[in-house]
């Protein structure tokens, strides 16, 4: 009968109890049938979910008989999942407590809040009873923590949500302390996160059991890395129970003294003794009692374990992983972090880098030193985690320590080799640079500059690449290849040969693997978007060129490659194009961040950009084309009219004569009225923005401004000097190439010396004089630049006031926005 | 988000407040009577305002208002009167100029005098923050602006090193600083600064020199930049704001918003409020009015009694929604007011005991979402199952075999041994039996 019943289409709510039916008496077991194939389960799970099939109507829906249809079939939903929660089988429980979990989450909130205690009574029976196999206590952990986070979404029913939690404890804490699957730890772990962060007072007469219990696990010698890191984060999560901030410090100097404790026995005859009494002196003040040790009387701080390395590391790791976490994570009351104590912990720790003090090298025999040493790089590596972690949570009120951390990281810096280290100093300067500015900047930037500059540099990374012979001139071939691929803007045969070493060069075989040259670019990267104008005189022409070489190279005929390396199932080439969108990223950045010069290489950008856009991969491309949209602004500077200026000077003319009165108003200003003023005001600031050296013009006017542009400047007014350096066209300088280099030097007075007659034959304003004057520097430029504005307003005014046909005109305008177009 | 604007005054009264969307009138804060620039709210947590004192008393004092009560709840005595005072965007620090020229920075959580330094050679008029709360500007009497990198003040070891305290000194001003603003520049920011020199200088932070001068016709008291940039907005003496372009052509590039009063009563105060692109003025007579810069009409005046307004402040505070008792328990432990301010620096052991307080995010209270895991568990465990049916189970069943294997082989050699055994025993028999 019900295979005559037709449906609208697959969204047919009608369909639903069909399917749900379909689905309990097809693939879920009951008490007679036995399950044959788990994989059946996860089909069951999504076709749910798919279909919210175990969601119901409203009462007050139209088809009353479709209502009570889907009801029922919910009804044996629910009924057969608990009759299988209370089965005898394993495997049958197993299936009946996962998807009851499923059904916490899909089911509706009548349904759900009319029978959750039942359900959750019946989870709870397996973690109680004994006898219940371990994988059925796995499930019912998982799916209690579902039942409390479905329930945490009603408001009303917040007491009785947090006396069922309550219940919980207890025994999941027995479980913890007798089970020693880690599969169920995870489970616990899981649950006890849940009821912390949802249902705090649940905890309260608990807590000390609970905190025991989880130290008890990170300082047992049997307890796997991975689980480690699991319980440092719940035990993390622990004092938000009484959310109060004593409860935090107390946590914290908990930590600190355990850490310090256990670097005292590992650190022996690596350090001076009263470094670590020091450190304990610290954390306990003469005055006060000392804490209890992490994890109540007996916190395991007597074990054998004392004499393994490995394990005191990575118990170490793990609390510090803790106090990170604990930093990082955002708390309802406010927080006294105790700093000094922190840093001076992690210079402690960053201080031993395995050698011998003179006075200490008889105390320690070799094979210690040796398993010292090789423990060594993931305790920096956990202390430098720290050092972020503490950056990050007290953001500017580092201020009082910034120089000390700026010194660590330094000194810090040049020691450090190993890249995995590196990566993390990168990432410290970079949360250093982002959360104090400027001011850091100004302090860092030639620490970031120096080590990006080496751990980015193609030349490192062919040593083990090559033989000897090869390398030197491989490095030759390199070089040359740089310097001419910065005039080339296409590829000849001879380059393309050469940047055949090129293509291989970050990524394979290199020296300082590719996630350190992510990390160094990014950090570059900042360092430009925070403070790029502080270097104007020192480092920023040296990262221009840098970054310029490294995305040309990162991008060098490869746009394709996530096709063509595609056949490798390895991550490598999702590591590559990460690589190239940081190096396109660090590149724009150097070519927006505000500088003294116009943008040496913005020709070499846009046709990056513009190649990139078309040719490479989705996220690549689409990058390209925000960079593009980016640099739009610096080709065509915006010229907007200022909102309401001009009709102030509409409102209140007497201010405008005022002016006047008292100075002589510049020409452009009379010659254009008032309609003009706030766009020549923002012209003028332009120019002003950009004050080049005598060099970049040289080289501005050789790379960025378009031919088509000084044809137009030629036509509107006769220049000399535009036409004298128009000569200088890039198909030109392709030709005279080699020469290049040598002809700089004498071409620049000629061009400056030009600009200045010629301002001189067709300006004879006063004003400009005065204008350029405030700006030393970039004189030529500006008035370069204003020429040029002026050149074609003048050519506009002159044919508006010649003949009022506007067929001139329009040409006109036709003809820049082609040129515009074409540039 | 609660937009209010503060205003206070040189003669002692009220400090009043308004709400700058209805207009209404808030709490009136008493008594204050606070030097121009010494009016500052620190973060979201509460006013601060230093307090002109007669020449004879020899202490400076700084007051503190909880924004729900009347009364003054703090009274610091620094050791000298002083002038200007302001705070970083996050509250965390105030920072006060002294009539000596010093310049003194508090830790506001602890009251702690973190760092005293001498910054000019007269009285200190105005002190500003940067964007990034890293650089301190700050304006003097003897017409000198100067740039201050926070971060390197506390650098004792290049202090020690006898290099200037200063990052950047500009004194092209020949009378006193009256304002300073600072855009959005970030490293390449442009600082602003005016003085009773009637001019305005414009400077610029990454070439560290005097960009533009621009002369008005009177005395500028205060500043208010306009954050889309190239226009600022001066306060005259002679009751008129100016609008002045920070990239005009002359020296004179400015232009006339309007005028507060008719009596000529001179402009000392200026603050721009981005939300709803208002301008707001004080005035000597005591007016407060806000502008519409666009249309340059006032849309809304304020009075402040009789007595001349000298600083305003727009004051931003996020409305935590009462919703549940956390939330107002934070409340009640975030309005907490600090101690008050400490006269001197410590000295040795004691100066920094390494503990920072860091204040809850407004809105750390928002619910926790935790998110459902039983579905994954279930592919997880499926595929367990599944795994435990191949490569485990095969292991085991291997490892099984062998042993299995193993144990008949040792099963044989038993059988062997105890057959030669029980062999040499029965020989052994038989021969003490035919014995």
């Amino acid at each position: 009968m019900a295979s005559f019943e037709r449906f609208e289409d697959m969204c047919d709510s009608r369909l639903k109890p069909k399917i749900l039916q379909n689905l309990l008496s097809e693939y879920v077991p009951n008490e007679k049938q036995p399950l044959t194939n788990f994989l059946v389960l996860s089909k069951v799970v999504s076709t749910i979910s798919t279909h919210k099939l175990l969601t119901e109507p409203p009462l007050a829906s139209i088809d009353q008989s479709h209502h009570g249809k889907s009801k029922s079939a919910v009804d044996d939903w629910v009924n057969r999942l608990l009759a299988l929660v209370s089965s005898d089988m394993p495997d049958k429980c197993w299936v009946g407590v996962s998807l009851m979990g499923v059904t916490c989450q899909e089911c509706s909130s009548d349904r759900f809040i009319s029978s959750y205690s039942v359900w959750f009574n019946s989870l709870l029976s397996h973690l109680k009873n004994p006898a219940s196999s371990r994988i059925v206590r796995v499930a019912s952990c998982t799916s209690i923590s579902d039942l409390l986070t479905r329930l945490s979404r009603f408001l009303n029913t917040k007491k009785d949500a947090v006396s069922h939690a309550a219940k919980v404890i207890l025994p999941i804490i027995k479980l913890l302390e007798e089970d020693s699957s880690e599969a169920l730890w995870e489970g616990i772990v899981h649950l006890l996160s849940t009821v912390v962060i949802l249902f705090p007072a649940a905890f309260h007469s608990n807590y000390d059991k609970v905190e025991a219990a989880i130290a008890s696990k990170i300082f047992s010698a049997k307890t796997s890395c991975n689980m480690l890191k699991k319980f440092a984060h719940l035990l993390a999560l622990l004092p938000k129970v009484k959310g109060t901030e004593d409860s935090w410090s107390l946590m914290m100097q908990k930590l600190l003294i355990s850490i310090n404790v256990h670097l005292n026995n590992f650190f022996q005859g690596l350090e001076e003794e009263t470094k670590g009494t020091k450190a304990i002196q610290r954390l306990t003040p003469p005055g006060k009692d000392s804490p209890l040790p992490l994890g109540g009387q007996n916190g395991g701080l007597d074990d054998a374990a004392w004499n393994s390395e490995q394990l005191i590391v990575s118990r170490v790791s793990a609390l510090m992983l803790c106090s990170s976490t604990m930093l990082t994570s955002s708390y309802k009351s406010k927080i006294n972090i105790p700093v000094g104590s922190l840093l001076s912990l992690v210079e402690r720790v960053l201080a031993v880098n395995g050698s011998l003090p003179r006075a200490m090298s008889p105390f320690m025999t070799g094979i210690q030193q040796e398993l010292v040493c090789a423990e060594l790089p993931t305790l920096h590596s956990s202390a430098l985690e720290l050092l972020r972690a503490t950056i990050k949570s007290i953001r500017s009120q580092l201020l009082p320590y910034a120089a000390s951390v700026v010194r660590l990281v330094s000194s810090y810096f040049r020691k450090c080799s190993l890249p995995e280290l590196r990566i993390k100093l990168y990432s410290i300067t970079t949360t250093l640079l982002k959360s104090m500015g400027i001011g850091m900047a100004m302090q860092l930037a030639q620490e970031v500059v120096t080590n990006a500059s080496a751990d980015l540099d193609p030349r490192s990374v062919e040593v083990d690449a090559v033989s000897n012979k090869n390398m030197s001139l491989t490095n030759g071939a390199v070089l040359q290849a740089c310097s001419k691929k910065r005039k080339h803007s296409t590829n000849s045969g001879v380059e393309a040969e050469n940047s055949a070493f090129e293509v291989g060069v970050p990524h394979n075989h290199s020296s300082s693997p590719i996630t350190l040259k992510i990390a160094s670019l990014e950090a570059l990267e900042t360092l430009l978007t925070i403070g790029g104008a502080l270097g104007s005189d020192s480092w920023r022409e040296r990262v221009d060129n840098l970054l310029m070489t490294t995305a040309t190279s990162a991008c060098e005929g490869r746009w394709a490659n996530t096709e063509t390396y595609h056949c490798l199932p390895n991550k490598s080439t999702t590591d590559l194009d990460e690589f190239q969108l940081a190096a396109l990223r660090a590149f724009l950045a150097s070519l927006v961040s505000p500088s003294r010069v116009r943008p040496a290489f913005l020709a070499e950008g846009l046709e990056l950009f513009r190649t990139g856009k078309l040719q490479a991969g989705m996220k690549v491309a689409g990058f390209c084309a925000q960079a593009l949209m980016s640099l739009e602004v610096v080709i065509h500077p915006r010229a907007l009219p200022l909102d309401g200026l001009p009709s102030l000077s509409n409102l209140f003319p007497e201010s405008n004569s005022l002016a006047s009165q008292k100075h002589n108003t510049p020409n452009p200003n009379k010659l254009n009225g008032i309609a003009h003023d706030g766009d020549d005001l923002c012209n003028k600031w332009l120019a002003n923005a950009d004050v080049p050296s005598n060099n970049a013009i040289q080289r501005t006017l050789e790379t960025t401004l378009p031919f088509q542009e000084t044809k137009r400047l030629k036509v509107g007014n006769d220049l000399a000097t535009v036409t004298s350096l128009g000569v200088q066209d890039p198909t030109d300088m392709v030709a005279s190439e080699n020469v290049q280099q040598a002809d700089v030097p004498v071409q620049v007075p000629e061009g400056s010396l030009g600009q200045i007659s010629d301002k001189d034959a067709t300006a004879p304003q006063d004003g400009y004089v005065e204008v350029v004057s405030g700006t030393q520097e970039g004189e030529d430029y500006v008035v370069k630049d204003s020429l040029m504005e002026e050149a074609s307003i003048g050519k506009r005014e002159s044919l508006d006031e010649s003949d009022d046909d506007s067929i001139p005109s329009l040409k006109d305008d036709d003809f820049l926005s082609d040129s515009d177009a074409e540039s | 988000m609660e937009i209010s604007v503060i205003a206070s005054s040189s003669v002692e009264s009220e400090i009043g407040s308004w709400d700058l969307k209805t207009g209404n009138k808030l709490l009136q804060f008493k008594p204050c009577a606070s030097p121009a620039h010494g009016l500052t709210a620190v973060g979201e947590k509460f006013l601060a305002a230093s307090q002109l004192r007669k020449e004879s008393a020899s202490s400076g004092s700084i007051f503190y208002w909880s924004w729900n009560k009347p009364q003054v709840e703090v009274k610091s005595f620094p050791v000298e009167s002083i002038k200007a005072l302001t705070a970083n965007n996050e509250g965390t620090y105030l920072v006060g100029g002294g009539t000596s020229g010093d310049i003194y920075l508090w830790e506001v959580a602890t009251g702690k005098l973190l760092k005293k330094w001498h910054g000019h050679y007269r009285s200190v008029t105005c002190l500003v923050f940067s964007g990034d709360d890293s650089l301190l500007v700050s304006g003097s009497q003897d017409g000198t602006v100067r740039v201050w990198s926070l971060i390197r003040l506390f650098d004792d070891f290049q202090r020690q090193h006898g290099n200037t305290l200063y990052e950047h000194n500009f004194n092209e001003h020949t009378m006193s600083i009256t304002d300073i603003v600072i855009d959005y520049g970030g490293s390449n920011a442009l600082i602003i600064s005016s003085s009773e020199d009637r001019t305005c200088k414009v400077w610029s932070l990454s070439k560290e020199k005097l960009l533009k001068n621009i002369i008005f016709p009177s005395a500028i008291n205060s500043l208010a930049l306009d954050p889309c940039g190239s226009v600022f907005y001066a306060g005259a003496r002679d009751s008129k704001i100016y609008i002045g372009a920070i990239n005009a052509t002359s020296e004179y590039g400015t232009q006339v918003l309007g005028s507060v009063s008719e009596q000529s009563k001179a402009v000392t105060c200026l603050a721009y409020c981005a939300d709803g692109n208002l301008l707001i003025s004080g005035s000597e007579s005591g007016m407060v009015c806000v502008w519409d810069p666009k249309s340059r009409r006032p849309v809304r005046t304020f009075n402040l009694g009789k007595n001349p307004v000298n600083n305003i402040q727009v004051v931003r505070k996020t409305i935590v929604a009462n919703s549940n008792k956390a939330q107002s328990s934070w409340k009640r432990r975030g309005s907490l007011i600090p101690p008050p301010l400490e006269k001197y620096e410590r000295s040795g052991e004691d100066t920094m005991d390494g503990i920072v307080t860091i204040e809850p995010l407004p809105y750390s209270d928002v619910p926790v979402y935790n998110s459902f895991l039983s579905a994954d568990l279930i592919d997880e465990q499926v595929k367990e199952l599944q795994q435990q049916g191949s490569a485990a189970t095969e292991i085991e069943m291997e490892r099984l075999k062998l042993e299995y294997k193993r144990s008949l082989q040792m099963n044989d050699q038993w059988q062997k041994n105890y057959e030669n055994l029980l062999q040499v025993v029965m020989e052994e028999e038989q021969i003490g039996g035919s014995n």
